[in-house]
């Protein structure tokens, strides 16, 4: 029993700790730090699926969250290249 | 009690606490996007609201949670997507400066993407179909996407767009009559697996459609 409540709080704290990292941690003025920042809630996420056991919901969240990760990036890298204030 | 008996009691304890961290998570999530004055600092503070929508969807446990979360991302991904189209489009329409559609560090000009793309393509889109719903849909989705990146290099045909995104509709109308079929007739419940499961593929797959149909305009016309 105990495994499967580490792995929970684990993720749990994982989620909370890299929320405010995304959100007021340092350096998050540039934008590449804060997409790169989201990653950490994502891993916690990850952890709370794996308890749940949920072994699809976990592959299409992984899959999807290099979807948005790319699409983020893509964004800030062509904004940043038309010049636009970031 | 309302939670039924299949439902072990591990997920049961662990309800209160999930929804508890879900909150949380949502609320800090929110009073960055209600501090944050950058358009593209809001859309990247996005991305922590939908994980505490996904830790809500977790609490549930059991197969529930896993069906409902594919609708959840695919809608945080549609909508991170299509925002990050319009901030980008709203840039150009400002600025008027060309940029690459996909920026790269390096030339893409390479041999490799003449011959190889078709070999790799087939390969993901016959592995895809195997798998069939949603997770073959992204395999499948994969390969199309990578055919048409290697063939951005030397323009595509704009026609194609309009008929992926149109296979894409009949495919999103399969699904919707597979799950008419399983409430209305239950007994043709395999029929009814088939259609919703194919119907998922195709449309997953064709998500690429997505981003040519907003694309279609900055890609070099054949």
């Amino acid at each position: 029993m105990l495994e499967v409540y580490i792995w929970f709080y684990a993720g749990c704290a994982l989620v909370i700790l890299g929320c405010i990292g995304t959100v007021i941690g340092p350096g998050v003025k540039d934008p590449i730090v804060r997409t790169l920042n989201t990653e950490v809630p994502a891993v916690g996420m990850s952890m709370i699926l794996l308890t749940y056991n949920d072994t699809i919901a976990l592959l299409t969240y992984i899959a999807a969250t290099v979807l948005i990760t790319m699409v983020l990036l893509r964004a800030v890298v062509r904004l940043e290249e038309m010049g636009a204030e970031l | 009690m309302i939670v039924p008996d299949v439902v072990s009691p591990v997920v049961v304890a662990l309800y209160t606490p999930a929804i508890i961290v879900g909150i949380i998570a949502g609320l800090i999530g929110l009073l960055g996007i209600a501090v944050e004055k950058n358009d593209l600092q809001i859309l990247i503070l996005t991305d922590l609201v939908g994980i505490s929508m996904m830790i809500f969807v977790c609490a549930v446990g059991t197969d529930l949670a896993e069906s409902l979360v594919l609708p959840g991302l695919v809608v945080e991904l549609a909508e991170i997507l299509a925002i990050s189209e319009v901030l980008m489009s709203r840039e150009i329409r400002r600025n008027g400066k060309e940029v690459a559609l996909i920026p790269l560090p390096m030339h893409m000009d390479m041999e490799i993407l003449d011959t190889s793309p078709v070999v790799i393509a087939i390969l993901l889109i016959a592995v895809g179909a195997f798998e069939s719903g949603f997770t073959g849909g992204a395999v499948a989705g994969g390969g199309i996407l990578f055919y048409v990146l290697s063939r951005t290099m030397r323009g595509v045909p704009s026609g194609m767009w309009e008929g992926i995104a149109g296979a894409s509709g009949i495919s999103w109308c399969l699904w919707l009559a597979g799950f008419m079929v399983f409430f209305v007739f239950p007994q043709y419940w395999l029929l009814a697996l088939f259609l919703a499961a194919f119907g998922v593929f195709i449309k997953v797959a064709f998500k690429a459609g997505l981003i040519g149909v907003i694309g279609r305009e900055e890609f070099k016309k054949e």
